[in-house]
């Protein structure tokens, strides 16, 4: 992302009238006195030296026991200091260019390095409405730690921007004093969100902010969206979640449980009771199949029932009226983060063998690295450059077994990725009594079926502009529901772009 | 009046002339004006496991502008190709219910293995009478031996045969070095006919822009010549049905070529020059002709010139010019 297109939106997260560029900002912000003098501490060698930090975490074999047990520990002070004062403080700050939401990133981790934690979560909640949330499920080695100096200029681990951010975060909330940010005074407008995973609390966050007054619809009992329904505890405690939302609740937003727009109460309904800007987060809940004979036999879900069951549904525990399947031997197809989670979940309701089966190598697969570290410490056996075939079940109607056809790499694909290829008669089959279908979502349906007018492509995704705004003026849409799949950050950074524009659109409009 | 019934696809035709794999075929609209002009049975636009990546790639690019979330695209292929086998099956399904007749065969283009069971199973479960498999590998690939080629086609329709009870045909090009073999082979392994042959894309230079272009889609009538000359050698030893294709544009190529021993013609050019009105041209004509030569079935012409049954065979082998050539000035073709 170009400096110059991530510019007024930092700007507009502390001012929307402010004119001035990102360079400027940066610059001003970077000749600070402190940060100066922060600078002339260690020599530049001095910093380089000094080992990524570790991130601390239970010992698998006790944390397998358990799903709500976090898996990081999270680091302590002096090594977040230590890790802080890794970071060169440049000029060019590339790790930003990284970031979907543009935290200032240097600002906030020479913060740290100087102790002054709650000015690092302070500048975290500047363009972040859920720093403690990202610091833990963003992808960093993909995007700010991707772009980090020691990564691209000295060949070295990044700094550990993902660990500091959920430092800096945890330090608040544990501290006890939660900064709220500013809101301005209520210009009595108001506006919803449909869905209130990552994009819509972002959204109702920016929007609070400007004065508006939100309200943010969720079709289930619990807020939160994929944070809480997708992310198991093990990696992201739902703890930390109602805490993000409770300083969203100190804010002003108001949040409406098992409340489904276009049947608890129509779009037109809603304008009736005044609302004037819909921003649509409704997220990606429809499971897609493989379409592959047998998918149908019990014992074979996708991994949104299965870990939606488990996360919110409390399936886990037998005391509960809706437990989930579990099995001895359990596969989880696919590679992605949503595949591990389901995995490693599968372990920690006691399967015995706990399977990935991927259709390309290891390399390949989308997963985080860390969580791929973690699944392979916890005893998760890696099937790769698999894809099943088929299949079968007993006389129940019970899986009890799959076929996989084995693959090899190929040439790249779009991607980049070299594309799996059948190895010609090479099949093997394996016992299972649970698979997880974990190869990706589609968008949910429900809100264009209401709206006849609002476009959306062949793949069900609402159509947007850059401004996120949808065919139908007052609706602004972002996450997964206009990109089918998006990264929790990247989710927020739609957020914040829709709340940027409909308040121009609305201040304009009213 | 002479009838026109004939068999392939392992069915009852009631013409010889199948509309080939085309956009002609696209809706239900048309299929059912081929079926009212007379068409013995249409073969559906083919399935191309190449359209899939093409779009995947698409996908791709448009997901790519901000950051790609390689999770979302991990299986989007698989997306692609159930969204085609949808539109697919509801093309079949649209065109059954609607009272088409004439039998509805499924055409499958892939090169892996594990999809051609894929749609092969989701298109023959859709209730289309028959499938084509559009089966080729282009021989450019120096790695690849003729050996492997030879296996890749007879794994291929032995797979896709364990997977569907329908009767399965295949659609081949001329690029064997063992022709003659191979469709005798291929005959033999129950295959409910053999269509010779697939006419590409092919590819032209511009010479104004120094560019690859595409060559022209319609094929011209001098085409046929190849097919005519291998339905010819190969129908006798065939233990299926051979159905010619490729420059059956008029009523005298479809003659020919059911002489050489074909059963039914595919044609696709011919419609697409002359509109719906060529079938039932074809189909009088034929059957006219067959009136004046005393031909009451068309089972009766089928082969009467093929080399099992003319008195010179080896006619169909010859490939050089010899004395033809010494004396020729031209003038002939004109």
């Amino acid at each position: 992302m170009k400096l110059e297109t991530s510019a007024k939106t930092i700007i507009d997260s502390f001012n929307y009238n402010i004119m001035t560029t990102l360079e400027e900002y940066l610059k001003d912000r970077r000749e600070q006195e402190w940060r100066v003098e922060l600078r002339k501490k260690l020599k530049g060698k001095e910093r380089t030296d000094i080992p990524r930090v570790h991130m601390p975490e239970v010992d698998p074999n006790e944390r397998v026991k358990y799903q709500n047990m976090e898996v990081n520990t999270g680091l302590s002070k002096e090594q977040a200091i230590v890790e802080a004062s890794r970071c060169m403080d440049c000029a060019n700050p590339t790790c930003m260019e990284g970031c979907p939401v543009q935290i200032n990133i240097p600002e906030f981790i020479k913060n740290i390095e100087r102790n002054e934690f709650g000015e690092a979560a302070a500048t975290l909640k500047q363009t972040s409405a859920l720093p403690a949330v990202c610091g833990r499920v963003c992808p960093q080695e993909k995007q700010c730690e991707e772009k980090c100096f020691y990564k691209t200029k000295l060949n070295k681990d990044a700094v550990a921007i993902g660990y500091l951010e959920r430092f800096a975060a945890d330090w608040e909330r544990e501290s006890g004093s939660i900064s709220i940010p500013e809101c301005a005074p209520s210009n009595g407008i108001k506006v919803a969100t449909i869905g209130s995973g990552p994009s819509s609390l972002s959204f109702a966050g920016d929007m609070i902010k400007l004065g508006y007054d939100v309200t943010v619809f969720e079709a289930l009992h619990e807020i939160g969206g994929v944070l809480k329904y997708g992310i198991p505890e093990f990696r992201l405690p739902n703890s930390i979640v109602d805490t993000e939302l409770e300083n969203m609740k100190q804010m002003g937003v108001k949040f409406e449980k098992n409340f489904i727009v276009g049947r608890t109460a129509s779009f037109d309904q809603l304008k009736e009771d005044g609302f004037k800007g819909f921003f649509v987060g409704s997220g990606a809940g429809l499971p897609r199949f493989m379409n592959i004979p047998g998918e149908n036999y019990n014992g074979i879900m996708s991994s949104n029932e299965y870990l939606t069951r488990v996360n919110l549904m409390n399936a886990s525990s037998d005391e509960f009226d809706t437990p989930v399947l579990k099995g001895k031997n359990v596969a989880v197809i696919g590679g992605g983060n949503t595949a591990m989670d389901s995995v490693r979940t599968a372990k920690r309701l006691g399967a015995e063998r706990a399977m990935i089966v991927y259709r390309r190598s290891r390399a390949e697969m989308p997963a985080r690295v860390e969580e791929v570290k973690h699944a392979i410490e916890e005893g998760i056996e890696f099937i790769n450059l698999a894809n099943p075939l088929e299949y079968y079940a007993d006389e129940n109607g019970r899986v009890n077994k799959m076929r996989l056809q084995h693959m090899e790499l190929g040439e790249p694909d779009a991607s980049g990725r070299r594309k799996p290829v059948e190895v010609e008669g090479l099949e093997s089959e394996i016992d299972v009594d649970l698979v997880v279908v974990a190869v990706g979502v589609s968008p949910n349906p429900l809100i264009p079926a209401c709206l006849p007018d609002l476009k959306v492509s062949k793949w069900g995704t609402i159509e947007v502009g850059e401004n996120m705004q949808s065919s139908i003026p007052v609706i602004f849409a972002g996450g997964d529901i206009v990109r089918g799949g998006a990264t929790v950050i990247l989710a927020m950074g739609d957020g914040r772009n829709a709340a940027k524009s409909m308040h121009e659109y609305l201040s304009e409009n009213n | 009046m002479a009838n026109l019934t004939t068999r392939f696809f392992g069915l009852d035709l009631k013409s010889p002339i199948i509309i080939g794999s085309s956009g002609l075929t696209s809706s239900v609209e048309k299929i059912k004006m081929l079926e009212k002009f007379g068409a013995g049975a249409v073969v559906l636009k083919s399935v191309f496991e190449e359209e899939i990546y093409a779009e995947f790639e698409d996908e791709f690019n448009k997901q790519s502008i901000g950051y790609a979330n390689q999770e979302y695209l991990d299986y989007f292929d698989y997306e692609i190709k159930n969204d085609k086998v949808k539109h697919y099956l509801q093309l079949i399904s649209e065109a059954k219910s609607s009272g088409v007749k004439i039998p509805i065969v499924a055409s499958i283009n892939c090169t892996s293995g594990s999809d051609w069971a894929f749609f092969a199973r989701k298109l023959a479960s859709a209730g289309v009478d028959a499938l084509e498999l559009n089966l080729f590998v282009m021989p450019s690939d120096v790695e690849r031996d003729a050996q492997s080629i030879r296996h890749y086609y007879f794994h291929t329709i032995k797979k896709v045969m364990a997977e569907v009870s329908i009767p399965v045909a295949i659609k081949i090009s001329s690029y064997f070095s063992d022709l003659a073999l191979m469709i005798k082979d291929l005959s033999e392994t129950g295959v409910a006919g053999i269509t010779l042959f697939n006419r590409f894309y092919n590819v032209d230079i511009d010479i104004d822009t120094k560019e690859l272009v595409a060559a022209k889609v319609l094929s011209y009538p001098f085409e046929y010549l190849e097919s005519l000359r291998w339905i010819g050698i190969t129908s006798p030893i065939a233990k299926c049905n051979l159905a010619a294709s490729t420059g059956v544009q008029d009523y005298q190529t479809a003659i020919k070529m059911l002489m050489a021993g074909a059963s039914a013609v595919q044609v696709v050019s011919g419609v697409y020059k002359h509109g719906y009105d060529f079938i039932e041209e074809m189909n009088k004509s034929i059957s006219k002709w067959m009136d004046a030569n005393n031909y009451e079935n068309l089972n009766d012409l089928i082969g009467v010139a093929s080399s099992k049954s003319v008195k010179n065979p080896t006619l169909y082998q010859r490939v050089q010019f010899m004395k033809h050539f010494g004396g020729f000035t031209g003038s002939e073709e004109e």
